[in-house]
């Protein structure tokens, strides 16, 4: 081993970084070398001194009041993250009830428009025909003359006395609308018929004039 | 009973989900080995604490940013810290507050006591052997302490410096060198006093 091997690895003697086989060799050069050796002396002194030092600060550790702040912010971090799991629930519950509601209401208006009201229902003939006689002049003939009419399919039997009669001219279709047969050929004639209607307005028979039952009968 | 042992990793997703247990026996494990480092670097017990306090903050409010492809928990530790200590003496190099003179290094009091005498030269030995660690330029002074008072071997240092053996023991070679001459004048300093001269 030269002084410079010895500069490099010589220092190491007495530890685990170098051989045995290396240590025996430093030592066998500071024995032959005074500036080596001294260098060697030297070095031992500082590690010496080294020694005292690390043994001050051998059982270091950081004081307790570390591990408490540290648990603190821990368990800071740990309850916003309840919080907002929590919120999150109340929010995606909250959500869900609104949708639920909305889902509703929305199902029952689309329903109620599917379904008309049950006394629009009982009076098609009603409407239609007034809505198609709209057009037409009706003339109030006589409320007590209720001989000779067709009666309405479910019309109830009418007392004289609370019917009404009306002449009305309307399209021979209409007819249809009230539930009678319509011939389909004379189908957009205009005709004159008498309708016996009842107090509540509903039509509850029908009388054709002669003029119209001959020129296209009700079937 | 035995307790099982837990892997640094497994104890690290614990604490991330909040378990304190896990985060105490993680702390346990690795607190000492970084406060020493870092107060073997400073020369400072608050530095120390203050430093070692961050970063297992670090670990607490960023636990995704440890990665273990890259190593272990320890070694991931470490790195903050040696980080957090650079930074630390790049900002004052040689800040040592006089409270920190009062301080004793290793946080403890001694539990025996010989004599009077024999502790304050103790003390006045440690303190100057500090001094003239703390005077290194710090790469030469980690090498030191990773290679001397830790007793790690060149590979263990290296690894823990994120730097080649080779530029270890020249670290180490050039520290060594600057910690003798310090430590001679002191001794110097220290014999003409006793003389006299």
């Amino acid at each position: 081993m030269n002084c410079e091997e010895f500069q490099s690895i010589g220092l190491d003697v007495g530890t685990r970084r170098i051989t045995p086989e290396e240590q025996a060799e430093a030592a066998t050069h500071a024995s032959t070398c005074a500036k080596c050796a001294a260098l060697a002396d030297s070095w031992d002194a500082a590690r010496g001194e080294l020694a005292v030092f690390a043994d001050a600060t051998r059982s270091a550790e950081a004081p307790a009041r570390v591990q408490m702040r540290l648990l603190q912010e821990l368990r800071a971090q740990k309850r916003p993250h309840l919080v907002y799991r929590r919120g999150g629930v109340i929010a995606a519950w909250g959500l869900a009830a609104a949708a639920a509601i909305v889902a509703i209401v929305s199902w029952q208006s689309w329903h109620s428009k599917e379904k008309p009201p049950q006394t629009r229902i009982n009076l098609p003939a009603v409407n239609v025909s007034l809505e198609q006689s709209s057009a037409a002049e009706a003339v109030l003939i006589a409320d007590e003359d209720t001989g000779n009419f067709t009666p309405l399919p479910g019309a109830l039997p009418i007392d004289s006395d609370t019917g009404a009669v009306y002449e009305v001219r309307m399209q021979r279709a209409s007819l249809g609308a009230l539930g009678l047969p319509v011939n389909e050929e004379g189908a957009s004639d205009w005709i004159n018929v008498d309708l016996l209607v009842a107090d509540d307005g509903t039509p509850q028979g029908v009388r054709l004039h002669e003029d119209a039952s001959q020129s296209a009968p009700v079937q | 009973m035995q307790v099982p042992y837990e892997r640094d990793d497994v104890l690290l997703r614990r604490a991330a989900k909040g378990e304190e247990a896990a985060f105490t026996e993680l702390y346990r494990r690795h607190q000492a080995s970084l406060y020493r480092y870092t107060l073997r670097m400073t020369g400072s017990p608050w530095s120390a604490e203050e430093i070692v306090q961050d970063v297992f903050m670090t670990l607490i409010r960023q636990p995704k940013k440890y990665d273990a492809n890259k190593g272990e928990v320890g070694a991931f530790l470490f790195g903050i810290t040696r980080n957090r200590v650079m930074k630390h003496l790049e900002r004052s190099p040689r800040e040592v507050s006089l409270d920190d003179e009062n301080q004793p290094l290793s946080g403890k009091e001694p539990a025996d006591l010989l004599t009077p005498a024999f502790w304050a030269e103790r003390r006045e030995r440690v303190e100057q052997i500090r001094d003239a660690v703390l005077s290194l330029p710090p790469e030469f002074r980690e090498a030191v302490v990773l290679c001397e008072l830790e007793e790690l071997s060149y590979e263990e240092a290296a690894a823990k410096s994120g730097c080649p053996i080779g530029t270890i023991r020249s670290r180490l070679h050039r520290g060594r060198a600057l910690l003798m001459a310090r430590l001679e004048l002191f001794r110097g300093v220290q014999r003409r006093a006793s003389t006299g001269d």
